[in-house]
């Protein structure tokens, strides 16, 4: 299973690469350009559509927070749906997951192992990114003050990892669970940018306040007091559960399935792990 | 535990409502070469799918090495080369990445040299990426990749699919070479002179149903004996019109017939019309096959037209 393990990590490196440069470049283009237009930001700041959208502009920190450190986890969990559900479901369709099947590995040890390399990939996307958004921060400090600090920004970007993992999770066991690739990628987004929009507009909506719990948002801060106070541990075990549960179904939905024939659970046989 | 290293008994598999394998007993004995025969769609995918435990039988049970597929799947694998038939390798590597990687996954470590001299043998470049090779040439590297390990049992799914005829040939060698050493192969194909050519034994599955396991030699020749008689004057032409007997030209004196039944009445006859010389020719294992699946492929056909086979 290392062997499995370190080629699942390997053959992610070119995204780690692509996507913590995109992510660098993401948040540089917008941490820079508040202090040029910082009265603008503030003269905005009560405009609906930024609160539907969770956005906050009242301050440098809650704009860092409210763009920063929400887009780059929503960004890269789209990658982790799209990246989960070609793992398993994606490499069943194109029948390269045949020849993986054919070795001396257990179903539960093929998928334990792309779930590290996901995790992995994941975790090393986001400490590249948040190493490169706290140094353009540092840079930004040198002409503009602010309270928040590089090693701030870099452990909130860091707390990003458990709200990607939980959606890389899902991705997984749907792509275990439904017999396309597509069907499980659609699934798996919609899961994550209703919660999204859920999240925020339920604080604008109280009678949609009762889907907040099922939203994965709910239980990721992205204000400024994240940059300050870190993750709430509640939200950190919350979204854990979510994805060890949903790695435990993919692992029962993937134990219990014909494998290269396509096929939907109710046409599935029992079976044992 | 027999001496099989390939057991099913009463394997039967449905894809919801469709039929993949019906009722099928199967048995490979060790060292032997195994043809197993049918078009398209017929269950040999399926059936391989299984031992492999890659699909699993709604009912019946499958073994390999006297072990249960569903339950020892990963010790039966230890021991398996396999070449599926719808090959596809991942695109981001050389051939020899893919290689390594396979090795890696083995349980035994695989002998480098053994695998690089598969690859000259097979005249694979594995320095090159797999997008950048040919139908033939990642058809080369599964091969590869199913040989190199040495299994006890090697599985190949239409193993010659986009192969040019000389590396066919070398293919056919590495199979004669695994069984010279005592390990088995179970060889699944439509290209019948392959098979007649390596296989000890041959099933042919049609429809989901395996409807006859027998050696090559066997099968070839009691399916149907062709026979060439040439008479001092020709026969009428309703001599040989009886069941189990098909006429398949005349020119002349000669009558070409396929004798499917009762050999002994047919050359009585011929003697009362003057024989003047009598001949066997040979029959292709294509022949047989297409006797039981028409010439159009449609299965039993043939049976049908010929008064039917004990199938």
């Amino acid at each position: 299973m290392r062997n499995l393990v370190l080629y699942e990590i390997g053959s992610r490196w070119k995204a780690i690469v692509g996507w913590s440069f995109g992510l660098i470049g993401f948040g540089a283009l917008y941490i820079s350009v508040f202090p040029e237009v910082e009265q603008q930001m503030v003269g905005l700041a009560d405009l609906a559509i930024y609160e539907a959208m969770g956005i906050d502009l009242d301050s440098f920190a809650a704009y860092v927070g409210s763009v920063v450190l929400l887009f780059i986890p929503l960004l890269l969990g789209i990658y982790a749906i799209s990246n989960a559900t070609q793992t398993l479901a994606g490499e069943e369709e194109d029948g390269t997951l045949e020849l993986l099947m054919a070795r001396p590995l257990r179903r539960a040890e093929i998928m334990l192992a792309k779930a590290i390399g996901l995790a992995v990939a994941l975790l090393a996307t986001l400490t590249v990114a948040g190493a490169g958004n706290a140094a353009v921060l540092a840079a930004i400090k040198r002409g503009y003050e602010t309270s928040i600090t590089p090693g701030q920004l870099f452990t909130a970007l860091l707390s990003g990892w458990p709200i990607v993992m939980a959606i890389a999770m899902i991705g997984l066991f749907l792509g275990a669970f439904v017999p396309k690739r597509r069907i499980a990628s659609m699934t798996a987004t919609f899961v994550f940018v209703a919660g999204y929009f859920i999240e925020n507009i339920s604080a604008m909506v109280p009678s949609l306040e009762f889907l907040k719990p099922a939203s994965l948002f709910t239980y990721y801060d992205s204000s400024a007091t994240a940059l300050t106070e870190g993750a709430a541990a509640g939200d950190v075990l919350v979204l854990g559960a979510v994805a060890i549960v949903a790695l435990i179904l993919a692992l029962l939905s993937f134990a219990n399935r014909n494998v290269t024939v396509g096929e939907w659970p109710w046409r599935r046989r029992g079976g044992q792990l | 535990m027999s001496g099989n290293v390939i057991e099913t008994h009463d394997l039967t598999l449905y894809y919801g409502r469709h039929r993949g394998v019906q009722n099928v007993d199967l048995s490979v004995a060790r060292g032997e070469v195994f043809g197993f025969l049918g078009p398209n769609g017929a269950g040999k995918t399926t059936t391989q799918r299984v031992l492999l435990d890659i699909i699993r039988a709604t009912s019946g049970t499958a073994s390999v090495f006297g072990l249960d597929s569903r339950k020892d799947g990963p010790a039966i694998r230890s021991r398996i080369g396999y070449l599926p038939g719808d090959l596809a390798l991942p695109a981001q590597m050389t051939g020899r990445r893919f290689l390594s990687l396979m090795s890696s996954l083995e349980s035994r470590p695989v002998d480098a040299a053994f695998r690089d001299e598969l690859c000259e043998r097979l005249e694979l470049d594995p320095d090159r990426k797999i997008p950048e090779y040919s139908r033939g040439n990642r058809q080369k590297v599964g091969i590869v990749a199913a040989f190199m390990s040495r299994p006890d049992l090697v599985i190949l799914d239409e193993p010659t699919t986009g192969l040019d005829p000389l590396i066919q040939q070398r293919v056919m060698e590495l199979v004669r070479e695994v069984r010279a050493d005592g390990r088995t192969v179970f060889f699944s194909s439509h290209v019948l002179h392959e098979v007649q050519s390596v296989c000890d034994r041959v099933g042919i599955i049609r429809e989901g149903t395996l409807v006859r396991t027998e050696s090559v030699e066997a099968l070839t020749r009691r399916q149907f004996t062709r026979l060439r008689l040439m008479f001092r004057t020709p026969p009428p032409s309703d001599a040989f019109a009886r069941s189990g007997v098909a006429e398949i030209s005349r020119d002349r004196n000669t009558v070409l017939l396929e004798v499917h039944s009762d050999l002994e009445a047919v050359l009585r006859r011929a003697l009362e019309y003057g024989i003047d010389d009598i001949a066997t020719e040979p029959v292709t294992l294509e022949e047989v096959f297409l006797a039981f699946y028409g010439t159009r492929g449609n299965a039993g056909t043939n049976e049908r037209a010929h008064g039917g086979t004990d199938a």
